[in-house]
């Protein structure tokens, strides 16, 4: 048996497990921040539309929004915290 | 001179930083083998009373917590009628707190309870998200020497980019909410009240199983929404303002982060902080207005 075999498979598959955790860490972040832009470009577009129609109820609209915006934009951390977890552990 | 031409003349400054820096100093990578930045948020023991450490996390805590305390108190000693620019401040958070927060998510006689909680917990986390973005002596892993003296770096830290603040206010709000649903409904009435209004028969064996889980969930979004999004941004500040320069070990990146650092600076500052603030002390309304309320939400 030639030992040599498995030293280069075991820095192989270190290699790919490095690589594993690059990719985990890119898509935790950047796709989890692609689904979080669209909600928040809806939410705000949505805004500006009730706004318009409506400018009394301005102020409503307002807090509403930017509950929405912090709970749409938690999903990319929760993406991202997700990226880190199997990037470091 | 007019805004447009200080902007122009601001942006080709930059520019030509770029250029000169590039130039003086090449376009190559070095790696980078001493700098580690998950060592940024590593809580070194300071020092321990007994079976406490006490680490830089446990001293923003306590900034936080003495700051929230006493700048409220300082306030509230020396309120006058015709209020100076501080007073007007504090009392426009007041009105915030109560009457958008905390009335508009549950009805008066439950909110007159719950203010004093509510609002100690805005405060708080709203200092401790604060000053967290003032650079402080806390950096034990790099020290730089002036005259002799060792001083650790100024680095960027604050309670709530810690997993465990956040998780202990989380836990805190989850077992208050869930206390006071069961006050009000009895045990099994508050687990009816979980399920939506109009779900009956086999159904709500699938039903009252997510509602549950969906119960015990908040308790990890509420955490981990305030402390990643707090994490997040001091990465990216640390990142943008240099870290990225001695990562790669390409120096001109350094000079040509610097204005999206001072950007996502302003950004966490003005925006973020307080809004993580606002909305963890909305949804700890929301959830005790719905624990209390008659109908299945």
């Amino acid at each position: 048996m030639d030992l040599a075999v498995i030293t280069t498979l075991a820095q192989a598959s270190d290699a790919g497990s490095k690589a594993g955790k690059a990719v985990a860490l890119g898509i935790g972040g950047g796709l989890g921040a692609a689904g979080a832009g669209v909600g928040i470009g809806y939410i705000f577009g949505k805004v500006i539309e009730s706004v318009t129609r409506q400018p009394e109820m301005r102020d409503e609209i307002t807090s509403i929004q930017w509950l929405g915006f912090a709970l749409t934009e938690a999903c990319v951390f929760y993406g991202l915290v997700a990226g880190l977890l199997a990037f470091f552990l | 001179m007019s805004t447009k031409v200080k902007l122009l003349i601001g942006f080709g400054v930059y520019i030509l930083g770029c250029i000169v820096i590039v130039i003086a100093t090449g376009w190559h990578r070095t790696a980078n083998t001493e700098f580690h930045p998950q060592n940024e948020f590593k809580l070194d023991t300071w020092f321990s009373i007994g079976p406490l450490d006490f680490t830089k996390a446990t001293m923003y805590v306590l900034i936080a917590g003495i700051l929230t305390v006493a700048t409220m108190v300082y306030v509230a000693k020396r309120m006058q009628q015709r209020p100076n620019r501080v007073q007007a401040g504090v009392e426009m958070l007041y009105t915030l707190m109560r009457d958008n927060i905390t009335r508009g998510n549950m009805d008066d006689k439950m909110a007159l309870k719950w203010f004093p909680f509510i609002g100690a917990l805005f405060l708080f986390i709203w200092f401790s998200n604060l000053i967290g973005y003032i650079p402080l002596p806390t950096g034990t892993e790099n020290e730089f020497h002036v005259f002799g003296l060792a001083i650790p770096a100024f680095s960027l830290y604050a309670a709530t980019a810690n997993l465990s603040i956040p998780l202990a206010l989380a836990l805190v709000v989850w077992v208050s909410y869930n206390v006071e649903g069961i006050r009000a409904h009895g045990f099994i009435g508050y687990l009816k009240s979980l399920v939506p209004a109009g779900v009956h028969g086999p159904l709500l064996l699938l039903i009252f199983p997510l509602e549950l889980f969906s119960n015990v969930m908040r308790l990890m979004s509420l955490s981990v929404r305030l402390f990643a999004n707090i994490l997040a941004g001091h990465l990216i500040i640390l990142f943008m303002a240099g870290a990225l320069a001695v990562l790669l070990g390409i120096a001109a990146l350094g000079w040509i982060t610097v204005p999206a650092g001072i950007a996502l600076f302003l950004f966490e500052v003005g925006l973020v902080a307080t809004l993580q603030a606002f909305i963890f002390a909305t949804l700890t309304a929301i959830y005790l207005g719905g624990a209390v309320s008659q109908e299945g939400h």
